[in-house]
């Protein structure tokens, strides 16, 4: 990678204000993202998505963000004022949430509101709109795209409703795409056909992709780099293809516990975890 | 200990009309562990709701212990079969604590020693008895399931019908619910009935397994076919493949089965 990399991000914390105290969901984490698919793994809690989130400055309002530097493209994105955030969110960055039931409007079409997305960011007329919406329906793998057009998210099933999402998402051709677990409502033939459109998009456009996942296995396969978090910080980062050659052993406990389909009836291990491991870090690597 | 056959399940009429399951038959005998395997919209929940008797839409026979199901059960045939939802967070009511949730199917069922019914069930998935009094949201995901499998097994079922039962779970406590799973079988002589989409989790717990597409049962496999992927179907070669990570590849080579 000798070009300079979209992201930036160096000594990343991310903060929330709680009753209990202040909790610290990403401690110190450093990574640069490049044109490339970068992964991000570990359990709920890890900081995995707060770090995907803190990138957007989506941080809920009782969080605080600071670093010592977060850039995008030269732009830096922890002081950047309401207005460059709106030019940079949905449009150059585009991020794809977990949940579509939340995350549709419940009185649109879903076409009309991908086809808004495309308006939003770009001019054109409204009939073009529609046109690039039936394509990007037809590029995220639904049948019958016209049908689907005018259908409203609750008449969709969760699967579909996460392709529309992906489709709403892609739309305006964004340089960064972050992706929270986008295929964890589909099926699997489904979603090799998902990442297969993400990963053209990686090729051929220069996307640079971070995909958040609990899957270590699609992971492995998926990306090029991974960070393994876990309790806010970065455990181990690795090559995907290496992912399965793991020193850490948090890293090697949760490759451990998922069953395989090569496996055998024997209990699984149960992940150990050490606090250790945060300290050793000292919330830097 | 679980018979099916020529099962047909269709929801709506008219043209609007879906043909959820179509025929399908598979028996299981007593203590095995049966997995049904399918992608989204296949019916292979279906086919677990109707056996717990949540659909009544439905023609064929199905007899649980030589039983057969009607419409309507009897109280000894609802205690024979419980149910393990996929979602932990949605299964269990949000007012009511641990100790209600496992003490009301005890009192419509007329148990004696409640109380120390609900100790035990705790202590068997592994919750001390300090968690008798909590809510669901003090407990975490994996608590919760475990609450929902007590609730199961506190009417000393035969037969646990088990919905995607760590789909929600992380790895890591899947991998607990898993063993939990596999440790109570054994110990009460469970016969389970297992749905999921997870190819490796199925082949985990399961040793005969039931591959559905579109509404019909496709192909019976077992957990050996799993491990060296040597199953007879195509549409099952498939999602094996799939399963086990991204490959543009293959991906190339993928069809649609109607």
């Amino acid at each position: 990678m000798s070009e300079k990399p979209l992201i930036e991000v160096e000594d990343l914390w991310v903060r929330f204000r709680t009753p209990k105290g202040v909790v610290e969901a990403v401690r110190g984490i450093d990574f640069t993202l490049g044109r490339e698919r970068l992964g991000i793994v570990g359990e709920s809690g890890s900081g995995k998505s707060q770090t995907g989130r803190a990138l957007l400055r989506l941080t809920s309002g009782n969080g605080s963000i600071s670093a010592k530097r977060m850039e995008f493209d030269g732009i830096d994105l922890l002081n950047a004022d309401k207005k460059t955030l709106y030019g940079i969110r949905g449009n150059r960055i585009s991020m794809i949430m977990q949940d579509p039931k939340y995350s549709l409007n419940p009185v649109m079409t879903v076409g009309s509101q991908i086809a808004e997305a495309y308006r939003i960011h770009a001019t054109a007329s409204a009939s073009k709109a529609r046109d690039k919406a039936m394509n990007m329906l037809d590029a995220v793998r639904i049948r019958e795209p016209e049908k689907v057009y005018k259908l409203y998210p609750h008449q969709v099933s969760g699967g579909m409703g996460q392709r529309i999402m992906i489709a709403m998402m892609l739309i305006p051709n964004p340089q960064v795409l972050i992706a929270d677990e986008p295929t964890s409502a589909l099926d699997v033939t489904v979603q090799m056909q998902v990442l297969a459109l993400l990963d053209d998009m990686v090729r051929k456009n220069g996307m640079g992709l971070i995909l958040v996942s609990h899957d270590l296995n699609l992971v492995a396969s998926f990306c090029d780099q991974v960070l393994v978090m876990y309790g806010g910080q970065i455990m181990e980062r690795l090559a995907a293809k290496d992912l399965h050659k793991a020193q850490h052993p948090y890293t090697r406990g949760l490759l451990n516990c998922l069953p395989r389909v090569d496996g055998s009836h024997e209990a699984l291990p149960v992940l150990e975890r050490d606090p250790a491991w945060l300290e050793q870090q000292g919330g830097r690597s | 200990m679980i018979e099916v056959s020529d099962l047909n399940i269709r929801f709506g009429r008219g043209a609007a009309a879906i043909h959820a399951v179509r025929d399908a038959s598979f028996s299981v005998a007593e203590g095995e562990s049966y997995g049904i395997v399918g992608e989204s919209g296949s019916g292979k929940s279906t086919i677990l709701r109707a056996l717990a008797g949540l659909i009544d839409a439905w023609t064929g026979t199905m007899t649980i212990d030589g039983h057969d199901l009607g419409l309507r059960r009897s109280k000894a045939a609802r205690k024979l079969l419980q149910m393990v939802f996929q979602d932990p967070y949605g299964s269990l009511h949000p007012r009511r604590t641990v100790n209600d949730t496992l003490r009301e199917p005890l009192s419509i069922h007329g148990f004696d020693a409640v109380d120390e019914r609900i100790v035990r069930a705790l202590t068997e998935v592994g919750l001390g008895r300090e968690f008798r009094f909590r809510f669901p949201h003090q407990l975490s995901g994996g608590q919760r399931q475990r609450i929902a499998i007590a609730r199961a097994l506190i009417l000393e079922p035969r037969v646990v019908l088990l919905d995607e039962p760590t789909s929600a779970l992380d790895v890591s406590v899947q991998a607990e619910i898993l063993n939990l799973l596999v440790r109570l079988r054994q110990v009460h002589g469970l016969t389970y009935l297992m749905v999921s989409h997870d190819l490796a989790v199925v082949g985990h717990l399961c040793s005969r397994i039931a591959v559905m597409n579109r509404g019909a049962i496709i192909e019976e496999t077992s957990d050996e076919a799993m491990r060296t992927g040597a199953m007879r179907h195509a549409y099952t070669k498939q999602l094996w493949v799939a399963s086990k990570g991204y490959d543009a590849d293959a991906l190339s080579a993928m069809v649609e089965f109607e």
